[in-house]
């Protein structure tokens, strides 16, 4: 019981961890929360859809990410740059307007049904370990978000350019003067975490429903908590993107009735005690 | 770091609405205002249909909901996107207290009010000492919280699920019966007479000392707090007194139209109310109720074709990018400029 609860809610989390450590990125260099974000992922899991019907998952989840990377790029040159000189709630209220807009493309083609795509064959069943018996494809979701999270921190923990975006979300003026360039940087960042979103938007075909409201349910999620983990601190937000995993399955399996509300109540409770979040994110005007 | 808000103006067009010293312009202002208030108060009811009626009331509605958050961006540089939450919140409150609780109408209406402005109170207190992006998320969230609260199951005989509630409306409010604040032209006088007590009552707080703490907090919260400002109750009465203005705005919708679904706790609400803030310009009272007019129409017109969405996106991005001060704010800087040159020629 408790072995599946803890599964299964490592299985949303990895969902959430993609998803989240890609707004924490884009914050982090340029102080942007992007509303569009639950857009992208939606468009991930669409395309996903699509491209499995022709080639079938795998190939699905190759080429999506990269096509969401080009969207990441394009993003980047038409949006985040040329307003790199206003504020910045308004370029998150330009990301909010973007998404809309792409949610209601995606609807415009698909239609507002929702659609289900099948596991691969190799992922279909379950597997038994003891007496507990468990889906191979969630087993493959948490495989994939903890992995992708582990090669998350590689990256920034070992790699120059994962130092130098560490430099530039510790202190982007200081950052600046020691010559590195923020510019290109976030390029790299923002379609990395396009792609991100890709993969999760694919991978949650198979496990959640592809329906058109999935854009704002998971960047509403998402905002939760990248706020719970403290704005802009990428561990922070994988630390909260587990918490609010296992509050949510918790609450499905324990408050069947109240469960939709527990993750507000977590975002409140975590703002009562502790407003900054619990990463030490960088505190922002 | 760059410390830029909302408002694409400068401190000085920020006091909008000052005229320049007590010269002749005075009166004759007030007399220009009071003869559109009066003419606006009666002559639609006298010539439109029925149905630019009803467009009218929609739009005075949304208008005074982009109020509340137009002035909260304009003084305080917080974007609310919870709008929908207050708006329609109310609405299911009165609906409830009627029909479940068998309250008088006016025993709803003041209850559902109370209740409102308690949890807006209390919402309050917890975010605005947030950050402004912080703040944004965090009014999205508890507007998500409440649309979804709404359709669970435990509450499902309250709130009428995804079916939404018809209000029992039994009695009268002030002399006006359902009847009343069905019909869209008597429907009318009510909403005119909200709106402009409305934007008055935001337009004087913009001009009191409140209004210049919430700019100086706006600008630079540390410098308010280092120079012995308490900066975190100003933010809370603002936030406070735009929720109040929501609610109203709910309330008179709810009875209008009798009925309230969980599609007036939506997050479009929400969207289209910034969208209306934007297109009228956020500067001001004018501008947010004349933005909520242009929407309502604009969505008669495009909306049978399920555009509305796509073009509240295209509209938040237009209004940003291109003219953020918006059709009344670019209107008034074009009359000032054109003022200007013939005083100097």
């Amino acid at each position: 019981m408790i072995a599946l609860l803890i599964a299964n809610s490592l299985a949303l989390a990895s969902l959430l961890i993609m998803l989240a450590s890609g707004l924490a990125l884009i914050y982090g260099l340029r102080d942007v929360i992007n509303f569009g974000h639950g857009a992208i992922y939606m468009l991930g899991a669409y395309l996903g859809y699509t491209v499995a019907l022709v080639g079938g998952f795998w190939l699905a989840l190759v080429v999506v990410p990269i096509l969401l990377a080009i969207l990441g790029i394009a993003f980047e040159y038409l949006a985040l740059r040329p307003l790199q000189s206003r504020s910045h709630i308004e370029v998150a209220l330009v990301t909010l307007g973007l998404g809309i807009i792409l949610g209601q493309i995606i609807i415009f083609f698909y239609g507002g049904v929702a659609r289900s795509v099948d596991a691969p064959q190799v992922l279909s069943g379950s597997v038994t370990v003891g007496s507990l018996s468990y889906p191979v494809y969630r087993i493959f979701l948490i495989v994939m978000g903890l992995g992708s999270c582990a090669l998350l921190a590689l990256w920034l923990r070992f790699t120059s350019s994962g130092l130098y975006v560490r430099a530039v979300s510790q202190d982007p003026s200081v950052a600046r003067m020691m010559g590195i360039n923020a510019d290109r940087l976030s390029l790299l960042v923002t379609s990395l975490s396009a792609a991100f979103a890709g993969v999760a938007g694919v991978l949650a075909g198979p496990y959640l429903s592809i329906d058109p409201g999935m854009d704002v349910t998971m960047i509403v999620n998402c905002l939760i908590i990248v706020v719970i983990g403290g704005t802009g601190s990428i561990g922070g937000a994988i630390v909260a993107a587990l918490l609010f995993g296992l509050v949510q399955v918790a609450g499905s399996v324990f408050l069947p009735n109240i469960a939709a509300l527990v993750p507000y109540v977590l975002l409140m409770v975590v703002l009562l005690i502790a407003p900054r979040g619990i990463g030490r994110g960088r505190v922002l005007n | 770091m760059n410390n830029r808000t909302t408002t694409a103006e400068s401190p000085r067009v920020a006091t909008v609405g000052a005229f320049r010293g007590p010269s002749v312009r005075m009166p004759l202002a007030i007399a220009v205002v009071a003869i559109v208030f009066v003419l606006g108060a009666v002559a639609p009811a006298q010539f439109a249909s029925d149905f630019v009626l009803r467009l009218g009331n929609e739009g005075l509605l949304l208008g005074m909901l982009a109020l509340s958050v137009a002035f909260l961006m304009n003084q305080a540089g917080l974007v609310a996107l919870g709008a929908a939450s207050v708006y329609g919140g109310t609405g299911f409150l009165f609906a409830i207290a009627m029909s479940e609780w068998d309250f008088s109408p006016m025993g709803a209406l003041c209850t559902s009010f109370l209740i409102i402005v308690v949890y807006a109170t209390i919402l309050g207190a917890l975010i605005v000492r947030t950050n402004p992006l912080a703040f944004m998320m965090l009014t999205l969230a508890a507007g998500e919280m409440i649309s979804h609260s709404v359709l669970l199951e435990g509450v499902r005989d309250y709130t009428g699920g995804a079916d939404g509630l018809v209000v029992n409306f039994k009695g009268s409010i002030l002399g006006m019966e359902a009847a009343d604040f069905a019909d869209p032209a008597r429907f009318w006088l009510v909403v005119w007479v909200a709106a402009w007590l409305a934007g008055l009552a935001l337009w004087a707080v913009g001009r009191s000392r409140l209004g210049a703490i919430l700019r100086a907090v706006r600008e630079n919260e540390e410098r308010m707090r280092f120079s012995g400002f308490d900066t975190y109750l100003p933010r809370l009465i603002a936030y406070v007194l735009v929720n109040i203005v929501a609610a109203v705005a709910g309330l008179l919708h709810v009875l209008n139209a009798g009925f309230v679904s969980p599609e007036s706790l939506g997050l479009s609400i929400s969207t289209n109310t910034l969208v209306a803030a934007l297109m009228g310009g956020i500067a001001g009272s004018v501008g947010p109720i004349v933005g909520g007019l242009i929407f309502s129409f604009a969505q008669d017109e495009f909306g049978a074709r399920g555009l509305t969405q796509l073009l509240t996106g295209i509209a938040i991005v237009v209004f940003i990018v291109v003219f953020p001060r918006g059709v009344v704010g670019g209107l008034w800087s074009a009359v000032r400029a054109l003022g200007g040159r013939r005083g100097t020629s």
